[in-house]
């Protein structure tokens, strides 16, 4: 017995020794695993699982775990960083309501070598910043055109578009186009637009919705410039050159064009595809101007973004900045348009007429700032102004009621803002 | 056999667990809430009495409790109406009283999400088969989604279609009556109606009391169908409490605020019923008590 003891521990002790160099030798390198969430599903959320792959063949110990969080993408995120369990890194718009949660990524991109922001249109860049500070890089984005009906232009003897029309050509071609008995109209617009949105009319027009330090409301929802913009459109309403869209009770814009019963319709670069699908003859055109003024289109853009409080912050960095600015990365994405200046290029749309009045619009915009990033409580604000624009049109009101209204809503929306 | 006097209470034990963590607990933490200043994300600080204050000097608090008023008055009345209306042509026992039974508590069990879509089919203006049917009547189509003052009206006709549960409790206490009573009025010369106004209504009348309190408790806090008919719409017509409660809390990130716009709706609900219980005593009648 004692024999047998004295031997096994110095052979125990052995291969114990055998044992702890094997794993020390044998285990790879560590792997950071980053959670990644996106408010995609189906095709799209493949793509971007697509380059999450390519990235870790960049980065070997890295694992990018992509999340679909789907319709419930805000309150998911809200959720997750309520649990103090955010993703690291994820997409993001709405920099006032989220920005306390994410990492100012200024000092990031300081010491960058390989980002060169001068490639990145300025205009998208600004949507990215809160407070002047940088929460998060361009991914994609939209502006706003006007895509136009070939067909029943010619039909009509009406002139495409010149390269810098007014709001005053656009009514007039929407004059010729009408023809209330086969219910075809020169334009449609939706009952209820985005407030976020239809900002890009009052900018054109020289107004905003409030002040530059998004505490005052008084003169600039309720300003001149305001009554006249939706003066133009209830006026093409009482004309009835033009139709409403949108909500369960109208039908949609999309479909309307693609039956060939509107003329001239406003919106972004999600409608391509269907219409060229629907094998339609259209144009894009950038917006009409208001006479003397200069135009500007709101942008739709998505960016991402490094929770505060990630704990593989340098990984989620590398992740960021491959997603944003690899220019194979931005390729493969579908749905919105390449933020970078370079690629827009490489991909020939700066000179196809299909994409090109997206780029001048963005060329346009250098200088906007939607009013919902200037107050973290704005989206109150937007949320009235949604009503009162549908009460506005659905009424078809001039520019008497349209005052009325506007003054009860800077009153109403006042307290909101404090 | 020793009996341990602590064993009932180990019984009720998970029960009693249930009920702090998942409905005493969060019943507390939301009124500690509501004095806060609560963010979804970001940092809570304390602001006492604030949110109740701003409450009332909210308009689309008033908005709110106009909308849900206008639905509470005309639901609550017309479901326990229509209630009690089928569970009497359920009740006597004909051939398919069984199969009426059946379809008339069917849309209970369906989700209120299915509701909702099969009913914006039932009120679009252009096709919806409601206005087909009013067409045939001569009258022009309604605009029951999209006109303001149509919204709250359509909601009610959706909820009542939903009104199984009601039915149920009235059928029972229907099938409670003592027979006798009604054979002795009928001998009496008493005719239906007034069988039914003296005998049926006083004897069911405690279910009358617990129907009208359980729809009125529901109704206050209709949310669904307003959420997905109409969206609130159109302005604010159809903007019910639970509504501005739940924009309040996850779209405007105010958490607290719409913990104190809740208990202002609880301390609504417990006036309402209280006044109902107080009141009942002139027109409920126990048989037990008698």
């Amino acid at each position: 017995m004692a024999s047998k003891e004295k031997r096994s521990l110095p052979k125990t002790l052995f291969s114990l020794l055998i044992f702890l160099l094997f794993i020390t030798i044998s285990s790879p390198q560590k792997i950071t695993t980053i959670r990644f969430a996106t408010w995609d599903t189906g095709e799209l959320f493949q793509i971007e699982q697509a380059i999450a792959k390519n990235f870790e063949k960049l980065y070997p110990n890295i694992k990018v775990q992509v999340e679909s969080y789907g319709d419930n993408f805000d309150q998911k995120l809200a959720a997750s960083f309520g649990a103090k369990n955010p993703p690291d890194v994820m997409y993001m718009w709405d920099f006032p309501t989220y920005a306390e949660s994410l990492l100012p990524l200024d000092d990031l991109i300081k010491n960058e070598k390989n980002i060169n922001l001068n490639d990145y249109y300025p205009a998208v860049l600004n949507y990215c910043k809160y407070e002047n500070k940088y929460y998060g890089l361009p991914v994609g984005f939209t502006s706003h055109v006007v895509y136009w009906n070939k067909d029943l232009f010619k039909r009509n003897n009406v002139q495409p578009p010149s390269p810098n029309w007014t709001w005053d050509e656009l009514i007039d071609k929407a004059k010729k186009i009408t023809n209330p008995s086969q219910k075809i109209y020169g334009f449609a617009f939706p009952i209820s637009p985005d407030p976020y949105d239809f900002e890009q009319f009052l900018w054109s027009n020289g107004g905003r919705y409030c002040s530059l330090d998004g505490k005052e409301i008084e003169g600039y929802l309720n300003s001149k410039e305001m009554i006249e913009t939706l003066a133009l459109f209830t006026k093409m309403l009482r004309e009835g050159i033009a139709v409403l869209t949108g909500t369960q009770q109208i039908q949609s814009g999309g479909d309307l064009f693609k039956a060939g019963k509107v003329g001239m319709l406003e919106s972004g670069i999600w409608r391509l595809p269907e219409f060229q699908e629907a094998k339609l003859n259209f144009g894009v055109h950038i917006l009409p101007a208001f006479k003397g003024k200069k135009v500007k289109s709101i942008l739709n853009v998505s960016a991402i973004s490094i929770a505060k409080d990630s704990k593989n912050i340098k990984e989620a960095w590398e992740f960021v900045k491959y997603y944003s600015y690899n220019k194979d990365a931005i390729k493969m994405r579908k749905g919105d348009l390449p933020t970078r200046k370079s690629v827009a290029s490489e991909m020939g749309f700066l000179k196809d007429p299909y994409y090109q009045p997206f780029y001048k619009m963005v060329e346009a915009s250098k200088d906007t700032v939607p009013s919902f990033n200037l107050n973290r409580n704005m989206r109150k604000v937007y949320d009235e102004l949604a009503v009162t624009i549908e009460k506005i049109f659905s009424e078809q009101a001039d520019e008497n009621k349209i005052k009325e209204y506007l003054n009860e809503l800077v009153t109403t929306c006042k307290r909101f803002l404090k | 056999m020793k009996y341990n006097k602590y064993i009932p209470y180990l019984f009720i034990l998970p029960w009693i667990i249930g009920l702090l963590s998942f409905t005493l607990g969060p019943l507390i933490f939301s009124c500690i809430m509501s004095f806060y200043d609560w963010p979804i994300v970001g940092k809570t600080n304390f602001i006492g009495l604030k949110n109740y204050i701003d409450m009332f000097q909210d308009p689309l608090f008033y908005n709110a409790l106009k909308a849900t008023f206008r639905y509470v008055l005309l639901y609550v009345p017309l479901n326990t109406i229509f209630a009690l209306f089928c569970a009497i042509l359920i009740n006597p026992k004909f051939r398919l009283t069984s199969m009426f039974k059946v379809l008339f508590f069917l849309p209970t069990i369906v989700s209120g999400v299915a509701i909702a879509i099969v009913w914006s089919w039932i009120y679009d203006k252009e096709y919806g088969i409601l206005n087909y049917f009013l067409s045939l009547l001569g009258i022009s189509g309604i605009n029951w989604l999209g006109d303001r003052k149509w919204s709250i009206v359509s909601l009610v006709i959706a909820s009542l279609w939903t009104m199984g549960n009601t039915m149920l409790i009235f059928l029972a206490a229907l099938k409670n009556v003592p027979i006798e009573l009604y054979e002795a009025a009928y001998i009496d010369g008493a005719t239906n109606w007034q069988r039914f106004l003296k005998i049926t209504l006083p004897m069911i009348s405690p279910s009358i009391l617990f129907n009208l309190i359980t729809t009125l408790i529901s109704a206050f806090q209709v949310l669904t169908l307003a959420l997905l008919l109409t969206g609130g719409g159109p302005a604010r017509s159809s903007y019910v409490f639970a509504m501005y409660v739940y924009h309040n809390a996850f779209r405007y990130s105010q958490l607290g605020y719409a913990a104190a716009n809740a208990w202002f709706m609880f301390i609504i609900i417990f006036i309402l019923t209280m006044i109902l219980f107080k009141t009942s005593n002139l027109w409920v009648y126990y048989e037990a008590e008698s």
